[in-house]
Formats: structure tokens, C-alpha cells, sequence
């Protein structure tokens, strides 16, 4: 028994250096706003699959003896220090641990949705504290026509089969499209451009056009 | 032989041999055709044993000339199952990547970019198509505008079933219309009488490169279709009759789009209707769609 | 009718059919270049179509957007002149006009020459024509009476059989040296007269029925078709008159001249109130229901191709107007050729570039595409026109000994217009 959780207990022990080590260079491990593993359940009726996830990680930038990501979670920090109530978002957040995060959600502080006395879970608006596997929740009670949407299949990209008695779908999750920190939906560069004549005479004309002009 | 027959005959002989030189390309053409195939009869004639053979045929072809084992199915209408689609058009984002999925997915010819799927760039404030445009490009989407994906919309009055000379193209009985490519002889009527834009028309023989060839192929539907014939946007019968969602609706990273069948009241595309504000393209022109649009504010 | 009765008449029908052969392949050196011109661009127009069977219909301009192009145009168009043909047989028969009896021949002739070019025209349309047997009823599935198409299909082929009944008849008659029994051929010209109004209705009825094409959706198609028809039609058999007299010594009566002129008179101006009707609906107006209308007369966000085709349909239906009103045009043979063939041009591009391309233009989901009809477009087109000409050379050529006959009420007529010298009277 020991044995086998010798290594386990050697690689957090080397995270842990590392990640000290890090802290006092000043580089910064970077936190990943969606991070943590997915995985697939099922979804209130059984019949469809969501994809959620679990608690955040933070990223030590390596790799542990099995070849998977290293990280730690936000209580390793966050259960030495005082959480900050008064800090808004992006505010005075220490740049260190939570850079390439974005912050434009309607004006909401961090314990707004993280739970201040455990930072692996999330805060429901009446106290309750939320797994991260069931974020949905959190988004629902603001969003309410969003989740209704989602819930009869007509939000959120899926794949898998229309008729449920002969095969299960795969749902994105509201934090597969939207980033909960700025959850504006990205913009995008569109694929496959035409390219028959309706598209080539097109570009001409407006070439032309701008020719003129 | 009098001068005058003499002349005649050379006429004749150099006539014929200019014939001949001018009907070579027709030998060449020929030469691909088999009499079976000639002679195949029209899709609902066939028995199981004829359409067996036939997708035998088909296959043996595909393999010869590009190497790829392709499989093709005959998927039939599932009673009770009427197809219905709807696409919320407050988050289509216009990205494209239905209409990739369709080029994909349908064994379309890659030279040409061919797809079943229009997406217009729309100016909002207004459902004039005329103020829409296909060739933009990023990033999307634009604040200003709005985006509108058309294709077929497997509508209850088909127009391009009624015109067709030889019912080749015909309803069946889950909402969609279906082309029979060994049975259609290429006049365009009904791409003339499609007020969508959703028929297209084999001008050469596609081409794929047999790595991008998709072997789950539906006889009615994706299979590499013939030179010369109709084909539209059959809802990826291959997939939908058997229960899947269209490739379109699972490359849509919005969730824009919602399928179902129609006849279930517990279906999303129900939900859809009852719950929002939904509209038809062109409702004027009596075609009676499957196809929804709405907006969600 | 005994084995012997029935042997005599086939060893005739033989004959007959050898003697056509030869009036249709002996002639002046003249005839000769012309026969050869069209033979070899029959076969240029052959071989086009021959690599576009083989390379598939991209090798024209036609397109998923513009999807009917030259071919159908000129289909519309040889339709009318089917049409247009047989109609003009109309007064003769109505008022018991002899010297009109003459003019049957020749319009039906020239509507049997403008079907088979319409079938032509369909066929290199085609996709896949080899496939034409699964339109047979029985073996193939017949879309009737569903599909506007099989209406066409039946009326134009009905139409090609009449034709060639009623010229066969007369044609084999005259060369047994008997008087054409009336029973025989007189109901099938009524016939083909009722059926020459049908073929144009229902070929105009195949485009505004549809009702995602607002260009063609009009009721006004079917008459302007008609109208048209007596325009394209008449004007070119004035034309052939006027060669049939210079080169076949064929007398030309007044008389019948002059009523192809009045009505040629009439209808081209029955056809600009149309014109002038449907672009005042287009203009005044507005909307993108006629999007098309504005792209073929002014051009549409720059896009302008069809724009000098039009106007010069307008323009040479205008002009041909004015010159057909001058009084005794029929005295003018120059004058009168000139202006049929302006005439007859402008109605073919009135009813082919500038009625079948529009419609595709901007497109149902309002994208503008132009089409330019490609050299293989215009190489087959060509062929079919020298195909139909070819048939008409010979056609004309086995009934001209019908047609130089003296005619009984033409003899007592004072006022034939003169024939001039026969050119080639020693060659035929």
C-alpha cells in the first residue's frame, strides 16, 4: 500500500517544490478559468449526457510520474489567507496565480460565485455551498430563460442522437462556450468560405465597387 | 458513275468520317455504363433482391475507383417520425461550420466547395434577402448583422416535386424529399422551381480524394452521386433514420440549431414551436416548410 | 384492300421516297455551299455536344444559380416559332382563303424544322438524356398531369406528328399526281392550329407557374408568348418567300404577303404594350419581387450583362414597328426583309436572353450571378439552328415543285406580285 502510494506522494512533494520555487521567482502558475477534469453523466432525465466538471486545478506547468498535468488545488493558497470580501473582479487579485483570466460579468466579485470558506467549491446566492461538477446551477439562477432553452435542447451545441431510445447525446456545458469569468461568447473567424461563381462575381463587383469610391 | 454520283459519294464517305470524329467524346462517355445500369429501374420498382444488387454494383464501383470500402445503406422512413428542424437565429453566430460539416458529411466534390447549406450575412433590422451576402468573412459575428443558414426545407408542398417530368424526385412519408440519382435525367426544372436555393446539380463528376471519401453512405442520400443528376440537402437520412442527429446540427458549436421529429409531443422541435415565436422562409409562396426560424429576443 | 392494291402503294411510297431523296440532294453549286456550311456546322455544334456529354454540363456558363441558360432560351423561343408558324394558316382556313391554302405548307414545313430543333434544344439541356426512356408510360414513370414538363413533352411531340402528317400527305399526293382528299389533311390543319395555340401556352405555362421565380410568375407570359409567336413566326416566312421566289422561282400573291404583313404589323405592337406594361409594373412598383425585372433593363449593384441585350431587343422591336408601318411595304422587298429580321431578332432575344436567364437573376436567396454563355454554349446552338435550317433547306426543296404549281385562283388573280428570274431554274 505504501508502495504505490509512494510516488504519488513524491510527485505532489516535487509540485509542491516547484511551485514554491515559481512563487518566489515571481513567474506565476497560470490558472486556468475552466479548468479541471471532465467528465460525462448523465443529465436529469437519464436519457442525455452532460460533460461537468471538477474543481479548478492549478497549473504547475509540469507533468507528474504518470505523465498527467501537475496541479494543486486553490485550497493549498487559499487555506493560509483571509479571503479578500471586498475585492471586486480583477481588482487587486494577485496577478500571480490567476493571470489570462478575463473579468467581465456583469460587475460580480470573485465570492459572488466562490465559496469563501472552501475555494473547491462554489457559492449558491443564498450561502449554500455548490460543487464545481454542477456549475450549471450557479449559472441558472441568473439566467433562467438560457437554462430553460438548454434544458429543452434548443441552447448549446450537442452531438448524438435525436431520438433518445436508441442512443444518448453529448451536451456542452454553459462553460464550454462561455468562460464564467467573461462569459460573452467569443467571436469567431467563419470556416468554408464559398468559393463558386455566386462568391467569385460577388468579390469582383465589391471590388470594383470600392475601385470607384 | 457519273462525276456528279462520284462527288456525292466522296461527299458522303468524308461526311461519315467527320461524324464519326465528331461523336468520339460520346464513346468515351459510354464506356463507364453498364446495360444493368441503363436499364435499372425507378427506386420504389425496385425489389429487395433488385436494390441489393444494385447497392452491390455501386459499391464494387466505388471500390474500383478510389480503393475505398464504402457502405451503403438503404434507410427506409420509421413510422410515426415526421422530420422537423429549427434554427434560433439570436444565436447562430454564422460561422460555417454547418455548411463544412454538410460538404463533409455528404461526400460533396471538394473543387467546387459544394454544400446544401447557404449562410447569408443578414442586416438586422430587416428580412430582405437581397440585403444579405455569402462572402463575408470575420470576424462573426458582426454586431450589426444577423446570420440566416439556408437549405432544403423539406416543405409539405414541394414545388420541385411537382415539376419533375419523371418522378425522380419525391416526398416520402418522414418529411423528406429525396432524389433518386440513377433515375433523374438532369432537365433542372425543379432547381428552376426551388424558391430556396436548396437543389444542386452535378455539372461534372464530383471529385473527392478517396482519404476524404465518408463510407457511411445512404443510397437516397450521400452516396457519390452520378455526373448530370439532381441532389439536395436530404437532412442526412444515413444518420436521421437511424436515429442521430444531422452532421450539420452537431458541428453547430452554438446549439443554434434544434431536431426532432415533429409527430412527438414530447420532442424539442415541438417544444420549439409551442414555446417560441417560429416563421417560415417565404411563406408567401405556399410552400409549407419544415423548417423554423426564430429569435429568442 | 387486296395483297396487290397494298404492294403497288408500297412500291410508290418507295419511290417517293427515293424522289424526295434526290431533290433533296441535287441542286445549284449554291445549294451545295450552303448544304456543306450546314452540315459542318451541324457537326461542330455535334462534337461540342459530344465532350459536353462526356466533361458534363460545366463546360457551359450554366451554373446551380443561373441553371437554365442558351439552350432553353433558345427553346422558348424555337416553340414560338413552331407556334408561329401553323397559326398563320389561321385566316386562310377561317375565311376560306385560297391563296393562303399555299402558306400551310410552308408553315408547317418550317413547324416541323423548329419542333425538332426545340427537342434538340431540350436534349443537350439534359443532364442525362441517354435516360429519356423513364418518361415513357408503361416502363418509365410519367409524371401527368402533375408536372407542366410531360404537358410539354406531349403537346410538342403531338405536334411534330401532325406537322409531318399533314406535309407528308400533300407532299405524297402531289407526287402520285392526285388531288389531296380534303377528309385526310383538312381537320388535322384545324388540329394543328388549336394544338400550335396549346404548345406556346403550355411551354409559357411551365415558367409562371412557378411561383419562386417572380419574373416569369405573371399571367401576361402566356399571351406574350402568343403574341410573339405571331411576330417570330410570320416574319420569317416572309423571309423564306422572298428566297423561295429568287431562288426557286416560286411566285409570291400579294395577297397572303399582305396579310403576313398586317399581322406582323399588329402583333409587334401588341407586343411593345406588353413590354411597355410589365416594365411599368416592374418599375413603378418596386420590391424584391421585381429584382429581376430591374436587373435586365438597368442592372442590379452593378451587375449589368443583360442590360445591352434587352435594349436592343427593344430597340430593333421599335424600329421593325416603325418600318412594318409604312404603307405598301410589301412592294419593298429589302425594306420588308430588313425589317422582319430585326424583328424577327429582337423576339429572339426578348424570349430567350432576355426572359429565361433573368429569372434566375438575382437568385431565389437573392445572390446575383451573371451568366455568359460559354463556346460550347454557342458551338451547340449554332449546330442545332443549322440542323433545323438543314431540314428546312431540304424540306423546301422536296415541296417546291407543290409550290410552283400554278394555282387555280392564282391564275385569275391580277395582282401577283412578280416572280423574279429563276436563278437556278436549270439546277432543280
Amino acid at each position: 500500500m505504501m508502495l504505490r502510494a509512494a510516488p504519488i506522494l513524491i510527485g505532489v512533494a516535487l509540485v509542491s517544490v516547484a511551485l514554491a520555487g515559481q512563487w518566489m521567482i515571481g513567474g506565476g502558475a497560470s490558472l486556468e478559468g475552466r479548468g479541471g477534469a471532465r467528465e460525462v453523466r448523465a443529465d436529469a432525465e437519464g436519457d442525455a449526457a452532460v460533460i461537468a466538471r471538477t474543481a479548478p486545478r492549478v497549473s504547475a506547468g509540469l507533468v507528474d510520474y504518470h505523465g498527467v498535468e501537475a496541479g494543486v488545488s486553490c485550497m493549498t493558497c487559499h487555506s493560509t489567507r483571509e479571503p479578500d470580501r471586498a475585492n471586486g473582479l480583477g481588482g487587486a487579485l494577485p496577478k500571480t496565480f490567476h493571470q489570462g483570466l478575463a473579468f467581465a460579468h456583469a460587475g460580480m466579485s470573485c465570492l459572488s460565485c466562490h465559496h469563501a470558506d472552501d475555494y473547491d467549491s462554489l457559492r449558491l446566492a443564498d450561502g449554500r455551498k455548490l460543487a464545481f461538477r454542477d456549475s450549471q446551477q450557479l449559472c441558472a439562477q441568473c439566467h433562467g430563460p438560457q437554462t430553460r432553452d438548454y434544458l429543452n435542447g434548443s441552447h448549446g451545441g450537442m452531438t448524438g442522437y435525436w431520438d433518445k431510445s436508441r442512443g444518448g447525446r453529448v451536451r456542452n456545458a454553459c462553460i464550454d462556450c462561455h468562460d464564467p469569468h467573461a462569459p460573452a461568447y467569443p467571436a469567431l473567424i467563419p470556416v468554408f468560405a464559398p468559393r463558386d461563381a455566386a462568391a467569385r462575381q460577388q468579390a469582383e463587383r465589391e471590388q470594383r465597387h470600392h475601385r470607384h469610391e | 458513275m457519273s462525276r456528279r454520283t462520284a462527288l456525292k459519294a466522296l461527299g458522303a464517305t468524308l461526311g461519315a468520317a467527320a461524324f464519326a470524329q465528331a461523336i468520339a467524346p460520346l464513346t468515351e462517355w459510354a464506356a463507364d455504363m453498364s446495360v444493368d445500369e441503363y436499364l435499372q429501374k425507378h427506386y420504389k420498382e425496385l425489389s429487395p433482391v433488385d436494390l441489393a444488387m444494385v447497392i452491390a454494383r455501386l459499391e464494387q464501383r466505388t471500390k474500383e475507383e478510389t480503393g475505398v470500402e464504402v457502405h451503403i445503406g438503404d434507410y427506409r422512413p420509421q413510422p410515426g417520425v415526421k422530420f422537423g428542424y429549427a434554427l434560433n437565429l439570436s444565436i447562430c453566430v454564422g460561422c460555417r461550420r454547418c455548411a463544412q460539416a454538410c460538404h463533409v458529411e455528404n461526400n460533396h466534390d471538394r473543387p467546387s466547395g459544394n454544400s446544401y447549406i447557404r449562410v447569408l450575412e443578414m442586416q438586422k433590422g430587416s428580412m430582405d434577402l437581397a440585403k444579405g451576402r455569402v462572402n463575408y468573412s470575420g470576424p462573426v459575428p458582426n454586431p450589426e448583422k444577423f446570420y440566416l443558414p439556408v437549405q432544403c426545407q423539406q416543405c409539405d408542398k414541394p414545388p420541385c416535386v411537382s415539376v419533375c417530368p419523371v418522378e425522380a424526385t419525391w416526398k416520402e412519408t418522414d418529411g423528406i424529399v429525396v432524389v433518386d440519382y440513377n433515375w433523374c435525367i438532369g432537365c433542372r426544372y425543379c432547381e428552376a422551381a426551388c424558391p430556396y436555393h436548396a437543389r444542386r446539380f452535378n455539372w461534372k463528376k464530383p471529385e473527392i480524394p478517396a482519404a476524404e471519401i465518408n463510407p457511411d453512405q445512404g443510397y437516397l442520400s450521400n452516396r457519390i452521386r452520378p455526373q448530370g443528376v439532381m441532389e439536395k440537402c436530404t437532412f442526412c437520412l444515413h444518420r436521421t433514420r437511424q436515429g442521430k442527429l444531422p452532421a450539420c446540427l452537431e458541428a453547430c458549436p452554438t446549439g443554434a440549431r434544434v431536431f426532432g421529429n415533429l409527430l412527438d409531443p414530447e420532442s424539442e422541435i415541438r417544444w420549439v414551436l409551442k414555446n417560441k415565436r417560429v416563421f417560415v422562409l417565404k411563406e408567401d409562396v405556399g410552400t409549407q416548410p419544415s423548417f423554423f426560424y426564430f429569435f429568442d429576443e | 384492300m387486296n395483297k396487290a392494291a397494298l404492294r403497288k402503294q408500297a412500291t410508290s411510297y418507295r419511290r417517293f421516297l427515293w424522289q424526295a431523296a434526290r431533290d433533296a440532294t441535287e441542286g445549284s453549286a449554291w445549294f451545295y455551299a450552303w448544304m456543306i456550311l450546314l452540315t459542318a456546322l451541324a457537326l461542330v455544334g455535334l462534337h461540342a455536344w459530344a465532350v459536353q456529354m462526356r466533361d458534363g454540363l460545366a463546360v457551359t456558363g450554366m451554373n446551380d444559380h443561373v441553371s437554365w441558360g442558351l439552350y432553353i432560351a433558345n427553346f422558348t423561343f424555337m416553340v414560338g416559332l413552331a407556334a408561329g408558324g401553323v397559326m398563320m394558316v389561321i385566316p386562310a382556313y377561317l375565311y376560306h382563303d385560297h391563296e393562303m391554302h399555299d402558306l400551310t405548307i410552308v408553315g408547317e414545313l418550317l413547324a416541323v424544322a423548329a419542333i425538332v430543333m426545340c427537342i434538340c434544344f431540350v436534349v443537350v439541356d439534359m443532364g442525362r438524356p441517354e435516360r429519356f426512356w423513364h418518361m415513357f408510360p408503361f416502363v418509365g414513370r410519367f409524371n401527368f398531369p402533375v408536372s407542366m414538363l410531360t404537358w410539354d413533352v406531349i403537346v410538342l411531340n403531338g405536334y411534330l406528328a401532325l406537322n409531318l402528317h399533314i406535309c407528308g400527305y400533300l407532299l405524297y399526293k402531289r407526287f402520285l399526281g392526285e388531288r389531296p382528299n380534303p377528309r385526310w389533311y383538312v381537320p388535322f390543319v384545324y388540329l394543328s392550329i388549336f394544338w400550335a395555340i396549346s404548345i406556346h401556352t403550355v411551354t409559357a405555362f411551365l415558367y409562371s407557374g412557378l411561383g419562386g421565380r417572380p419574373l416569369w410568375n405573371t399571367a401576361l407570359l402566356a399571351p406574350r408568348f402568343l403574341v410573339t409567336a405571331f411576330i417570330a413566326g410570320p416574319a420569317f416566312i416572309i423571309v423564306v418567300l422572298f428566297v423561295l421566289r429568287r431562288l426557286g422561282g416560286v411566285p409570291v400573291a400579294r395577297r397572303p404577303l399582305e396579310i403576313l404583313v398586317n399581322v406582323v404589323r399588329v402583333t409587334l405592337l401588341i407586343n411593345l404594350l406588353m413590354v411597355v406594361s410589365e416594365l411599368f409594373t416592374e418599375l413603378y412598383g418596386g420590391g424584391a419581387r421585381t429584382a429581376s425585372g430591374h436587373y435586365l433593363f438597368f442592372g442590379l449593384n452593378g451587375a449589368n450583362a443583360l442590360v445591352p441585350w434587352i435594349w436592343t431587343a427593344v430597340g430593333m422591336g421599335v424600329v421593325s414597328a416603325v418600318m412594318f408601318l409604312r404603307p405598301g411595304v410589301v412592294a419593298h422587298p429589302v425594306w420588308l426583309t430588313v425589317a422582319c429580321a430585326l424583328a424577327f431578332t429582337g423576339i429572339w432575344i426578348e424570349k430567350g436572353m432576355g426572359l429565361i436567364v433573368p429569372a434566375f437573376i438575382p437568385s431565389s436567396l437573392h445572390e446575383i450571378v451573371e451568366y455568359f454563355p460559354s463556346l460550347v454554349e454557342w458551338q451547340v446552338s449554332a449546330g442545332i439552328w443549322a440542323w433545323g435550317l438543314l431540314i428546312l433547306t431540304v424540306a423546301l426543296k422536296i415541296a417546291l415543285p407543290i409550290l410552283r404549281e400554278p394555282h387555280p385562283e392564282r391564275e385569275k388573280a391580277s395582282h401577283t406580285v412578280e416572280a423574279a428570274p429563276r436563278a437556278d431554274a436549270k439546277s432543280t
